[in-house]
């Protein structure tokens, strides 16, 4: 752990402030006001993002520092779920926001670095950003079902679905991009090395994680809400399947693999 | 009862892929491929192509909403791509209809020269029908490069762009430097008794910088940073120097002939491959001494149609399924048995 020193460094800080007052706001009941603290730590987000941007000259997700970077900037994703899918939990969106930024803040390298010639293709961008897209709403959809299996919601203006419905809905849209995901990781991979799959353990845990998708959408059709619960522990096992994912592989080092020049 | 039946094999079928996928990142990369290439596993992937097969035929959900058919359908090219693709649907493949194809393998073409010998991984040697040619070979690197200077104690560092003319001040007790000189591939010829330094560029890789040390007390000397000998000192001096380049790209210039015909040509680097004859050609490494040859990584592109035609269908199956379709409030309880 350490603490950066740098411009980067203090916008980071400020937007995990931002979230966690935004989310302490909240809980005292004062949601107007969480909102606004929301909004400022998202704004602090974007210029950090855009920061990191100009400064390396390239698309800011080639290592774990700025994909985590990239997943601080949650709010699009709250103000969509609830207008579209009617989905609230917005101060759990506060809380993942402020999360993961916490590794970008202390734990990774934020040293740039150059591109390696295999990270230079088209397909490099949509890749990741697809990804990391289909994470947040899977983190989401996790969310609520953790709320589903305490017996209780977030707070309702009546207008919202039930968790485990929200659970369902959430993952109903972040499945394509995680099958997108995995196709175009695929293709360039291809691309990249020449083979489409390399059987390397990143590519087999992020086939995993799509296969616990693939087991809740089976799971759901046969048995619809009857198991509620079954359905929850699918969604949190999706999550922690991609928690290691993202993370484990890079960072253990256990394994030699084609991936190894993803980490921090 | 048979649909209740036939789902609950998905199910395990994809719970047990699952498990094998997180025991397969646990050994891996080499011993998976050869785990999943085994012949139990490959019982299991005609399996799972067959039960998809079943599904879409058992359940006419699956055949009358589109987007469903796509998915479920879509899984079936990519097994099935990727089974006729494997090493065992190879063998078949030569068996059944006499197709014989080169397995993945490598070449190594030195510049100027052509060849069509591939060494597989167990060394041994195939032959493709037509000749690749390697015109040129070239890396290319990230621009600017720099120098990197630190005093002896490590309390003082510096890093400058390397360009031709340009003097850089050190501060206070260590004067400036300015760069002189950019060697591609340093050379000393020695005749006689005089010796000269020359850059000979594409016969080797000896990238040196030569630079000119203006110390405080009006001391001028020259020195050479080499990129190869990374951390070395001249004994007397007070300041470490190294020079480091980063690969931006490995270039090799490729022509295909055929018949003493040049019938393709294209300059590959990594992530853009030369395809041609049912082939991919990869930039997969080279000659690090002398740049002098490339090694091409070459692998069949048999059953890649059917894989990509799979990915492209599963998809476009999911979006629609589940962006454009309205989902219905909640998933019909336990509606396998009715569908
Ligand atoms: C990796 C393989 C598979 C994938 C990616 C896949 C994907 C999907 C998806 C995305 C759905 C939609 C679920 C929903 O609407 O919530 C679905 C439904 C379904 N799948 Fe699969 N599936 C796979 C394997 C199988 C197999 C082997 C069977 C064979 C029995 C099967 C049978 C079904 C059935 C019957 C439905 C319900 C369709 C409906 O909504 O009425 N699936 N599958």
């Amino acid at each position: 752990m350490e603490i950066k020193y740098t411009i980067q460094g203090l916008l980071i800080y400020v937007t995990i402030a931002a979230y966690l007052l935004a989310l302490l706001v909240s809980l005292l009941r004062r949601p107007r006001a969480g909102h606004i603290l929301y909004v400022a730590g998202f704004v602090v987000a974007v210029v950090s993002f855009s920061y990191r941007w100009y400064h390396v000259r390239h698309v800011p997700m080639q290592n774990l520092f700025e994909v985590f970077l990239c997943l601080g900037m949650i709010y699009p994703v709250s103000v969509f779920c609830r207008r579209v899918l009617h989905i609230g939990g917005r101060s759990a969106d506060m809380l993942i926001g402020a999360v993961v930024l916490v590794p970008a803040g202390f734990f990774f390298n934020a040293e740039p670095q150059k591109l390696p010639p295999a990270l230079q293709s088209w397909l490099f961008a949509p890749h990741v950003a697809v990804y990391m897209i289909s994470y947040i709403f899977m983190a989401k959809a996790a969310s609520h079902a953790l709320w589903q299996l305490a017996g209780r919601g977030p707070r309702d203006d009546g207008n919202l679905l039930p968790p485990e419905e929200a659970t369902y809905r959430l993952i109903c849209i972040g499945f394509p991009l995680l099958t997108l995901g995995l196709v175009l990781g695929s293709v360039w991979g291809k691309l990249a090395w020449g083979d489409y799959w390399g059987w390397d353990p990143k590519e087999l845990w992020s086939l995993a994680s799509w296969l616990v998708y693939v087991g809740y959408l089976h799971y759901r059709y046969m048995f619809g809400k009857r198991h509620p619960r079954v359905n929850s522990f699918w969604a949190i096992t999706g999550v922690v399947v991609i928690v290691v994912t993202l993370l484990w592989v890079n960072l253990s080092r256990l394994f030699a693999g084609l991936h190894s020049y993803g980490s921090g | 009862m048979l649909r209740r039946t036939a789902m609950w094999a998905a199910m395990a079928i994809i719970v047990l892929l699952f498990f094998l996928s997180v025991y397969g990142a646990f050994i891996g990369p080499e011993r998976a491929k050869k785990f999943f290439n085994s012949p139990v596993l490959g019982v299991y992937w005609v399996a799972f192509a067959l039960l998809l097969a079943v599904g879409v035929v058992l359940f006419r959900r699956l055949l009358r909403v589109p987007a469903l058919l796509l998915v479920h359908a879509g899984c079936i090219f990519i097994l099935a791509g990727a089974i006729w693709g494997s090493e065992t649907g190879r063998i078949l493949q030569k068996r059944l209809f006499g197709i014989d194809i080169v397995p993945t393998g490598q070449m190594q073409i030195y510049e100027g020269y052509s060849d069509n010998r591939v060494i597989l991984e167990d060394n041994e040697i195939r032959e493709l029908p037509f000749h690749v040619r390697l015109k040129d070979f070239r890396l290319e690197y990230y621009e600017p490069e720099h120098i990197y200077i630190q005093t002896r104690q490590g309390d003082a560092a510096w890093e400058f762009p390397v360009e031709v003319g340009a003097e850089y001040q050190l501060g206070s007790g260590y004067g400036s430097i300015e760069i002189l000189r950019v060697f591609e591939n340093f050379r000393i010829t020695i005749d006689g008794d005089s010796r000269a330094i020359i850059d000979e560029p594409g016969t080797g890789i000896n990238a040196a910088i030569e630079v000119r040390m203006k110390k405080p007390d009006g001391r001028v000397f020259t020195r050479y940073v080499f990129e190869r000998s990374r951390g070395n000192i001249y004994p007397d001096a007070e300041l470490y120097m190294s020079y480091d380049r980063v690969v931006s790209d490995y270039v090799s210039e490729l022509q295909v002939i055929r018949d003493g015909q040049v019938v393709a040509e294209k300059d590959i680097e990594v992530n853009h491959p030369l395809h041609f004859g049912g082939y991919h050609f990869y930039q997969h490494s080279y000659d690090a001494q002398a740049a002098q040859y490339t090694v091409l990584m070459v692998g069949p592109d048999t059953g890649l149609n059917s894989v990509y035609a799979g990915y492209l269908m599963l998809c476009i199956g999911a979006f629609w399924h589940f962006w454009l379709r309205k989902p219905p409030k909640s998933a019909p309880a336990g509606s396998v048995e009715q569908d």
